[in-house]
């Protein structure tokens, strides 16, 4: 029996944190008072999972009319199942430890006090997404996260843009994340993620107005509720909307909702908001990226997924897919280690959309969720890991000038090398399930249906490719290697005792959570059991440790004797390009030759493992679920062998060998270099086009057009000439109408001074006009 | 006997003399008269949430010359626009509580003003209501005419122009109106002249019926009070010049009159006109929700961006009033109501501001919600309400227009789908405003001396405030108090062919 109030208790218990701790000064009491309530909500939503999982029904909670329109109502209600009620636990959890890293994380600021009620408003808000019971509800929660992440990225908001700040210059470097640093700051970050998000929220409107369109054309009652929104898809959306009807409509829909969900999880088009987004504090960008803000686009995805027709989700799996790897590439050549993370978000949110554009006949909904819930625990812990070595660092954030803190700092190294694990899909992390789930449910997808349906498997597996790449790149350039500007990471310690307990919390999770694997065995319920599973991802797991565990081993071997062979040859080739002492030169045939080595092994590994082990587990029977389970997750694992062994490579084993291996991919592939690192020139066509453009260009325009130019408006009142060019706006035409009439006046008044004469003529003149007017007639 | 609603109108009336002896304490004065029709509408509204109806309340009738009476009666529309008149005119009067030029002088205007705008909104006599119509232009102009800013003539006389040219063409249809009536029942009685609309449909003047003659004199008059674009030039220049406490009257009671001469005569009076011209009329509401965000985005001047904010807004009426849905009209007037709480509180902090830095450019200030944090709270919230944020006055309006348009059906349905680009758009030029105002590092070193809020500046806004917080959290009983009504019109209008 689950009690009437519990599933609004949770939404309403983080709202009235948020009230009680806005007026505290005291940032301690804030916190506390944040964080219990925040623990409290959590045991309530933990409780209801309990009570609504197990039994894998919905649970529609109390009802409330918001407005009375006679034949339609909004209204406001909870509506639980199983993925609302998991979402809300994480929701609550992550929060609750964020806030407890959090009071540690700004001990020193003095704007702390502010912290916990934004935050906690924010968790509220998503915990209305999350239980909304109707798209209309599930609007309002969504703009309000948008309104908590505005003030939480803004939290500094007297920062100066880059371009104006030392401290910002000294600590992060100009160029730490491609273009237009030189406008970025606090109130320009929050600004651009509002209105980002909000032209996706114009395309949610839209799909509202699909949906609502179709309702009162079936004269429902509620027609934004959840269960309503299935039976008018089921009927075949009566009505008529933008000209569309039918299966047209149930498209337009569908696809409003997912421009909504482009906005918040930040795809592309609309995701440059998200990495600017660092600009807030480190801590909220923690809970922005992991189960806020960027993980309702997909949960709305998922909540609506019944309605979704295959068209729509194409469009989902390709965008998707393109974002997955389009960050993926960009996330590979930044050296803002927050802005590594968060454009690896962008990507792994490309990821899920991939995994829901499967369908549900292959689990898709499962897989991207699960994705959603795994990927929620290591980004959490990644970003809090980030703010403990940016507060260690004393502020810098740049890779290029970190390193060698593991020593320093063993916990965060060791946490944040789980998370890493976790998010490229190492097998044991809860990652592997997800990611393994996503694939599969991809790859079943496009085997069944062909076609266009393989660019999103595709994308997504290039993508992944890159994900372990960057994530070993960016676990290595922080915590392995040579202390590169020792007098910043000399004071660096690990978080104190309780502030050092979510991260271990969170590590934990990362190894095991029960809801991924739950999700995942849905996806995999086609008939092979665990133990399958568990034993392949033991041989892949085993690879990944050997190499993992072989770095170490060869840094020992190599101390004690002479160089290895691989050692000598890349040492050779090292004293034979001048990289060994810094000569910036290199000949093209060496880049060849490098690529040449590389190239087969990236593409042939993958496939490789997945043959073997095809060969090994497919003739099972002639089920295309559990061929393309063990495709998918042969090639994940093929996938993510090879990226972080590219990245181990590349970053760890062969600068040790003294080879400058980020100068070199830089000089040798400069051109997509290039373009990874300036964002893929998509950042700057928003600014030109949308910010400089219509925003600012054509609103001058149309402000000229309305009232005339500064001239005019300064010489309204007095003799100031007339100037014809006034006449180009409408103020200005309305003002030269006036004039006529004016002159007129002052033309006819010349007839009406007193002169005799003058009005004897203006009567004989009427008088005759009268009487040729009456002649003609 | 005189009722309440009489009250409300005589209050102030009474109060405007007695101003002019009271000398220093006018402000006094003003502010008791102003809350008599603040009462009586609350106390009215709440009628109507308590007992939801299309009815007339608190009716009172004394009959006058010509057929003409001194009818008085408040449907759901007419109660909250009354309150809000009194809650308007109060705030405006604290807002303007150290008035240091005449001040005995201003308040009386300001009083006299009310009272004409009371009676329009209470009046249920055709010849009354043109009378205050064109009566509360006068100490309008005066107001803006004598106490505005550097070109405070050109803007009275431009505000004066606009609105006598717009309604002009009313007073001939008051008199056609009159003349085309059997003489034995000759009434200027609004409910009356609304079931003989066929009467005038079947009168030709010079060509045209009478009914479209008036449906466009009417609709004229509303349209420059609205201000629907392409009338609305003379907005900018009339809020820029006149002082803040004027330009909150101007934003928050002014405007709306156009929106209710729609309501009360242009739809009862000429249903079938309605019908016809309908769609052109959604269409202008959708080029002014448009139109003035683009133009709000281009502006340098604090105030003329709020200004333009306030015909972007007006906009949303328009096109709810013209689409003839439940969800739409009742958005309409739901959206008249919210606006006149949000767009005064942007004036009176744009008024704020300038009373401190004796400036309104935008690139004139920035980072000041380090100096002010009160203030910057209170204008971040009145922006986002605004920009439409849910929880805040600006969202339920909004969202039933376009609910409303979206299932309208045909070409309705494009129409919303432009309006609904103002989401984009109202949040840009406003939070835009906030990053270079508000935001950001303390761009002038002398602002860091500006004091936040003072007793005076918080007693003007935070009511405000909380009403925004309340409409917007629970619009359940104004919409309640409201859509009766407007669910009478509809039924009158779309039951006439």
């Amino acid at each position: 029996m689950i009690p009437e109030w519990l599933s609004s208790a949770i939404v309403l218990i983080p709202l009235a944190a948020a009230l009680l701790a806005a007026p505290l000064r005291s940032a301690g009491l804030a916190h506390a008072l944040a964080a219990t309530a925040m623990a409290a909500a959590t045991a309530l939503a933990v409780w209801l999972a309990w009570l609504i999982v197990p039994t894998g029904l919905s649970w529609q909670g109390p009802r409330l009319v918001w407005l009375d329109l006679g034949s339609w109502a909004l209204s406001l209600g909870t509506m639980v199942d199983s993925q609302a009620a998991i979402m809300g636990v994480i929701v609550c959890l992550l929060a609750t430890l964020v806030l407890i890293f959090n009071a540690w994380y700004m001990h020193d600021e003095p704007l702390a006090a502010r912290f916990p009620w934004q935050f906690s408003f924010f968790a509220f808000a998503m915990l209305l997404v999350v239980f909304a019971d109707n798209l209309f509800l599930a609007f309002v929660g969504w703009e309000l996260v948008g309104l908590g992440s505005y003030l939480l990225i803004g939290f500094w908001y007297m920062k100066p843009a880059v371009a104006d700040d030392p401290f910002y210059q000294r600590f992060k470097g100009v160029r730490a994340r491609g273009v237009l640093e030189h406008c970025l700051s606090p109130a320009h970050a929050q600004l651009k993620a509002f209105i980002m998000n909000r032209i996706g929220d114009a395309g949610f409107l839209l799909g509202i107005g699909a949906f609502l369109a179709a309702g009162l054309a079936a004269g429902v009652r509620d027609p934004l509720q959840w269960s309503e929104l299935q039976r008018l898809a089921a009927q075949g959306m009566p009505g008529s909307f933008l000209g569309l009807s039918g299966e047209d409509l149930l498209l337009l829909g569908c696809l409003g909702v997912f421009c909504g969900a482009i906005g918040k999880s930040a795809q592309f088009p609309l995701h440059p908001w998200l990495p600017d987004a660092m600009q807030g504090p480190t801590t909220a960008s923690s809970i922005i990226h992991a189960a806020t803000m960027v993980a309702a686009g997909v949960y709305l995805v998922a909540r609506c997924y019944p309605l979704f027709p295959p068209e729509a989700l194409l469009v989902v799996g390709i965008i998707g897919g393109f974002t997955c790897l389009l960050a993926a590439t960009i996330a590979s050549v930044q050296w803002d280690l927050k802005a590594t993370l968060a454009y690896s978000t962008v990507s792994q949110l490309g990821l899920m959309f991939v995994g829901l554009s499967a369908g549900s006949e292959a689990y898709g909904r499962e897989a991207g969720l699960g994705h959603l819930y795994a990927h929620a625990m290591s980004k959490c812990l990644l970003f809090l890991a980030a703010g403990a070595v940016i507060h260690a660092a004393g502020g810098v954030q740049d890779m290029g000038r970190l390193g060698g803190l593991a020593r320093r700092m063993p916990l965060t190294a060791i946490v944040s090398l789980l998370a890493v694990a976790a998010l490229i899909g190492t097998p044991f992390t809860t990652g592997f399930f997800s990611k393994d789930a996503v694939l599969s449910a991809a790859l079943l997808h496009a085997e069944q249906r062909g076609g266009w349906t393989w660019l999103p498997f595709a994308l997504a597996c290039a993508g992944s490719l890159l994900t372990a790449f960057y994530m070993v790149r960016w676990w290595v350039r922080i915590f392995l290697g040579p202390e590169r500007q020792p007098e910043i990471t000399e004071h660096a310690h690990d978080p104190p005792g309780w502030a050092a307990a979510p991260l271990v919390v969170l590590a934990l999770f990362t190894l095991w959570a029960p809801w991924t694997v739950r999700e995942h065995g849905e996806a995999v319920a086609t008939g092979h059991s665990h133990a399958q599973i568990a034993a392949f991802s033991l041989i892949g797991g085993l690879i990944v440790f050997a190499v993992l565990t072989y770095a170490p081993v060869v840094r020992l071997v190599s101390c004690a004797g002479k160089p290895r062979w691989w050692q000598r040859i890349f040492s050779e080739h090292a004293e034979q390009c001048g990289f060994a002492h810094g000569q910036p030169s290199c000949t093209v045939p060496c880049g060849v030759k490098t690529a040449a080595a590389f190239a087969p092994g990236l593409l042939l590994i993958p496939w490789l493992l997945g043959y073997v082990f095809d060969s090994w587990f497919a003739p099972h029977g002639p089920d295309p679920a559990a061929a393309a389970q063990y495709h998918a997750m042969a090639i994940a694992i093929g996938l993510m062998f090879t990226g972080a062994a590219t990245g181990l490579i590349i970053y760890w084993w062969l600068p040790r060998l003294g080879v400058d291996t980020t100068g070199f991919l830089a000089r040798h592939i400069y051109p997509l270099y290039n373009a990874c690192a300036n964002l893929w020139w998509i950042d700057r066509a928003w600014h030109a086009l949308f910010a400089r453009g219509l925003g600012e260009g054509l609103g001058r325009l149309s402000a000229r057009l309305d009232l005339g130019d500064r001239t005019r408006l300064a010489a309204l009142e007095g003799a100031a000439p007339w100037r014809p060019r006034d006449l180009a706006s409408l103020d200005g035409a309305i003002d030269g109408l006036g004039r006529i009439c004016a002159r007129l006046g002052a033309g006819l008044a010349a007839w009406h001074d007193g002169r005799i004469g003058a009005y004897a003529a203006l009567a004989v003149g009427i008088a005759s006009l009268l009487v040729i007017m009456g002649v003609l007639w | 006997m005189i009722g309440a609603l009489t009250w409300s109108v005589l209050a102030p009336l009474l109060a405007s003399v007695l101003c002019l002896l009271a000398g220093r304490a006018a402000r006094w004065v003003a502010l008791g008269a102003m809350l008599v029709p603040l009462a009586v509408g609350s106390a009215a509204l709440v009628s109507f949430v308590r007992q939801p109806g299309a009815d007339f309340r608190l009716l009172e009738s004394y009959p006058w010359a010509l057929g003409a009476a001194w009818t008085v009666g408040v449907d759901g529309i007419g109660a909250a626009l009354l309150a809000l008149t009194g809650l308007v005119m109060s705030i405006a009067t604290i807002s303007a509580w150290n008035e240091a030029r005449r001040p005995a002088a201003y308040h009386a205007l300001v009083c006299l003003l009310t009272a004409a705008v009371v009676t329009v909104f209470t009046t249920l006599d055709l010849l009354v209501f043109y009378i205050a119509w064109e009566a509360l232009l006068l100490p309008m102009l005066a107001l803006i005419g004598l106490w505005g800013g550097e070109q405070r003539r050109y803007a009275a006389i431009k505000f004066f122009l606009f609105t006598l040219a717009g309604s002009i063409l009313m007073l001939a249809l008051v008199i056609a109106l009159w003349v085309v009536q059997p003489e034995a029942t000759r009434s200027f009685d609004i409910r009356q002249l609304a079931g003989q609309w066929r009467l005038w449909e079947s009168t030709s003047v010079l060509g045209v019926s009478l009914a479209r003659f008036g449906f466009v004199a009417v609709l004229l008059a509303a349209l420059v009070k609205v201000p629907a674009v392409p009338l609305h030039t003379w907005l900018p220049h009339a809020h820029v010049q006149a002082p803040t406490a004027i330009s909150v009257i101007l934003a928050g009671i002014l405007l709306k009159l156009g929106v209710y001469a729609l309501y009360r005569l242009a739809w009862p009076l000429f249903p079938l006109q309605a019908l016809v011209f309908d769609h052109w009329i959604a269409v202008l509401g959708v080029i002014g929700i448009l139109w003035a965000a683009w133009v709000a985005l281009g502006q340098q001047d604090l105030k003329r961006l709020v200004a333009y904010a306030s015909v972007s807004h007006m906009g949303f009426c328009l096109l709810g009033l013209a689409g003839l849905t439940s969800s739409g009209v009742t958005g309409g007037m739901v959206q008249a109501i919210t606006h006149g709480l949000g767009s005064p509180l942007l004036f009176l902090l744009v008024g704020v501001v300038y009373d401190r830095a004796h400036h309104r450019r935008i690139d004139g200030f920035g980072g000041l919600a380090t100096p002010m944090p009160r203030f910057a709270w209170a204008l971040l919230l009145a922006s986002l309400s605004g920009a439409g944020l849910p929880g805040l006055a600006g969202f339920p309006g909004e969202a039933l227009v376009l609910f409303g348009s979206y299932t309208a059906g045909g070409w309705w349905s494009w129409l919303g789908a432009l309006a609904t680009l103002s989401v984009v758009l109202s949040a840009a030029y406003l939070l835009w405003m906030l990053k270079r105002v508000i935001y950001g590092p303390l761009r002038h070193p002398e602002q860091a001396a500006f004091p936040d809020l003072d007793a005076r500046e918080q007693a003007a806004i935070l009511p405000l405030l909380l009403l925004l917080l309340l409409c917007g959290v629970w619009p359940t009983p104004l919409v309640a108090a409201l859509r009766p009504a407007c669910e009478a019109l509809i039924t009158h209008v779309t039951g006439a062919p």
